[in-house]
């Protein structure tokens, strides 16, 4: 079974259509990049395939389950880091990593215990009673992933995560998804750097317009190709096309 | 606005404005709002003098709803980020761009303090003014006789309430940042207001300092009094406001679990949390009860001079106090929205119950307690005083399901879109209207309608659990089509 499968995805708002006929299969342990520019559908995607919004068209399933007949029971086996999210103003992380706990019904010894391991791990030791609106926007992220992994899912989903990091940070994060995903877990990571995707992923699917436009595993692209070459040679060309059309 | 780039700014500022209003209540909708404005408060007016208010009382009333406007404003302005980033996502507002734009954060809070002049000037307080006027004039039954000089009062009520609503703001503006001073600031502001309340027991006449003065008695002394207390408290303000100092990182003892385990719902825990912690504590729901117990008071004093007839304490202050759920629910709604709880494990439908049972929580209990000291301070008749409490929750718990109902658990500035205002009035008139005017006018309240009442309380408690559980069936799936 994989963990997640996608057939025929398709996710319009009013006019705008943001996920067009996508298909998709992540298979389990794979750490697998989203990679597209601003607009491109990924974080629809992320959205659909973690029943926060449903589909127009189209089956998906996450771990065999469909998260549009069963958003929570998908959502109780994954973990998400939504791209804007911060931690909720009035919380401190401490609190927020309570709150995370409750809803996930972790007893208050498991939360201690991961609390203490994820601030240790990002480095928010000293922040953990301060009010989550008085972090500085990097502090915020560093809550927010530690939130996605809080519970231990099999499948995460994570967008943009390095955004506001610093560069230390951001190597701790990247060491910790590699070793997250050598446990076994799948991690999906959408994201628009394709050095961040190059340098993590085990595959990439480039997606534009709303559909897949390249499905690579870096590590197997020919020693003259990068997946920057191959992400220009599509999306640049989608668009060099288009506007061919247009003219 | 001697300089290109202010005038620039004052334009953008005004677009942003109106940007903002017409992405939070759809353009075209707010567009028709001044109409709106227009209409309610010709129809407020008219109910009122026909049923026996003096005029006077009226556009003193008007006065202080546009001060209490003004107030309001200011805060939203200059503390309110955090509310507002709730309400509409990451923004910053021209304001506060200081940092960014070459020019001075003084500047930029004095464009912005004449920019929301000029807004709330045109689209609130001219259509109040002119709907307040014209029904004032036709209740008076001066018909089109009444015409010229109803223009004439339009016209010197708007420039009045325009300056009542200035003073709000300043007043804000200045009472912010003196108690951004510390010890000393908050020393001033205690020793002012004691002033002012020593003035009042003394019998003097403050109003005749400030615009209302002005509207009652246009004379040049009165007018330089109002703009010399208007120019004060902007002066006050302009030498105290930092608007970009930023306060210390807040440092707090854990409180979740404890919380937890007494509200038993992680969603209602952190709802009351976040009630408790924002700018005003639970103090504000406080407040809302305690102005609504003051504003219940004097209704009841006043129907007692017009009319000679004593109203019923327990339906009067049971089914006005119950009005405090419509405040109590936007201090619940303020602080998150509900997609943001969408990468838990919950559904819609379980955060709508967590709020419902914070609600239940908070709205209900703190009306009660404000009813029991309204009972404590004027009495009434035992039953009277049970079929109160019943109104109040009934009318509470029926505020909450229409407003869940109508605006999914937005805040309920939401319902500021005309046609949803117009649904909400009129689904608050048609239960309310009857009630109170048992209340003020059929007292002593016999027995048999006492009994009507309370189940009309009961009534009134099932439609808003019953709203409440079709909000449950009509949200959900827009969240998740959206």
């Amino acid at each position: 079974m994989p963990a997640i499968q996608i057939d025929d995805l398709t996710r319009a708002y009013g006019d705008v259509t943001a996920v067009e006929e996508l298909s998709l299969t992540v298979a389990e342990g794979e750490l697998f990049g989203l990679l597209g520019p601003n607009g491109a559908g990924k974080t629809t995607t992320m959205e659909v395939l973690t029943g926060q919004i449903t589909p127009d068209s189209g089956q998906v399933a996450v771990l065999g389950v469909d998260p549009v007949a069963e958003p929570t029971a998908v959502r109780e086996l994954v973990g998400v880091l939504p791209e804007k999210e911060s931690p909720p103003s009035f919380m401190t992380p401490r609190e927020y990593f309570d709150f995370v706990g409750a809803v996930r019904e972790l007893d208050d010894e498991t939360v201690d215990e991961r609390t203490e391991t994820w601030a240790e791990r990002l480095g928010f030791a000293e922040k953990l009673d301060t009010m989550a609106t008085d972090l500085s926007r990097g502090q915020q992220q560093k809550v927010m992933i530690a939130g996605a992994f809080f519970h231990e899912p099999a499948v995460v989903f994570i967008d943009e995560p390095l955004a506001n990091l610093d560069p230390i940070v951001q190597e701790r994060v990247k060491r910790f998804l590699r070793e997250y995903r050598e446990a076994g877990n799948t991690v999906v990571i959408t994201t628009h750097d394709v050095d961040v995707a190059a340098e993590l992923c085990s595959r990439v699917g480039v997606v534009h317009g709303g559909g897949l436009v390249a499905d690579v595993r870096p590590s197997e692209l020919p020693a003259d190709e990068t997946l920057l070459d191959v992400f220009l040679d599509r999306v640049d060309a989608t668009v060099e096309r288009g506007v061919a059309a247009d003219d | 606005m001697t300089d290109g780039r202010t005038r620039r700014v004052f334009v953008e500022m005004l677009r942003e404005e109106w940007r903002m209003h017409s992405h939070l209540f759809r353009g075209g909708h707010f567009a028709l709002f001044p109409v709106l404005i227009a209409a309610l408060t010709a129809g407020a007016a008219w109910l009122l003098v026909t049923t026996g208010t003096g005029p006077g009382t009226v556009f003193a009333g008007l006065h202080a709803l546009a001060f209490v406007f003004g107030l309001h404003t200011g805060s939203i302005g200059f503390v309110g980020r955090d509310a507002l980033r709730n309400l509409l996502g990451d923004l910053t507002l021209l304001v506060f761009t200081a940092r960014t734009l070459p020019l001075s954060q003084d500047r930029l809070l004095g464009i912005f303090v004449v920019k929301d002049l000029v807004y709330y000037a045109i689209l609130f307080l001219l259509p109040m003014a002119l709907g307040t006027a014209a029904a004032v004039g036709v209740a008076s039954g001066q018909g089109a006789t009444a015409v010229l000089p109803a223009v004439s009062t339009a016209l010197g009520l708007w420039a009045t309430l325009t300056l009542t609503f200035v003073l709000g703001m300043g007043a804000t503006i200045a009472a912010l940042g003196i108690t951004r001073r510390g010890v000393p600031g908050w020393t001033l502001l205690v020793a002012l207001s004691a002033a002012v309340g020593v003035a009042v027991a003394g019998n003097l006449d403050i109003a005749a300092y400030t615009p209302y003065g002005v509207f009652l008695d246009p004379t040049l002394p009165r007018i330089g009094a109002s703009l010399a207390l208007v120019a004060a408290v902007f002066v006050v303000g302009a030498l105290t406001f930092d608007a970009s100092a930023r306060p210390a990182a807040r440092t707090v003892a854990p409180a979740f679990r404890r919380w937890r385990d007494r509200v038993g719902d992680p969603v209602a825990t952190k709802t009351l949390l976040d009630v408790h912690r924002s700018s005003g504590g639970f103090g504000k729901v406080l407040f809302s009860a305690a102005v609504l117990l003051g504003v219940t008071a004097s209704l009841i004093d006043l129907a007692g001079q017009i009319t000679g007839v004593s109203p019923s304490v327990g339906v009067s202050f049971g089914a006005i106090l119950g009005l405090s759920g419509f405040t109590t629910y936007n201090w619940l709604t303020q602080s998150d929205d509900v997609d943001s709880y969408l990468v838990h494990p919950l559904s819609v439908e379980d955060v709508f119950a967590a709020k419902f049972r914070a609600f239940l929580l908070l709205g209900p209990l703190v009306g009660l307690a404000f009813y029991a000291v309204a009972l404590a301070w004027r009495g009434g008749p035992i039953l009277e005083a049970l079929v109160g409490a019943v109104l109040l929750v009934g009318v509470a718990c029926y505020i909450f399901g229409t407003t869940v109902y109508l605006t999914g658990l937005s805040p309920n500035e939401f319902l500021f879109d005309t046609g949803l205002f117009a649904v909400f009035g009129l689904a608050m008139v048609l239960p309310l209207v009857p009630i109170l005017v048992v209340g003020f006018a059929l007292a002593p309240v016999s027995t048999g309608l006492l009994a009507a009442l309370g189940a009309g309380g009961l009534v009134l408690a099932l439609a808003g659990v019953g709203l409440y559980r079709r909000s449950l069936a009509k949200w959900p799936a827009r969240y998740r089509e959206r």
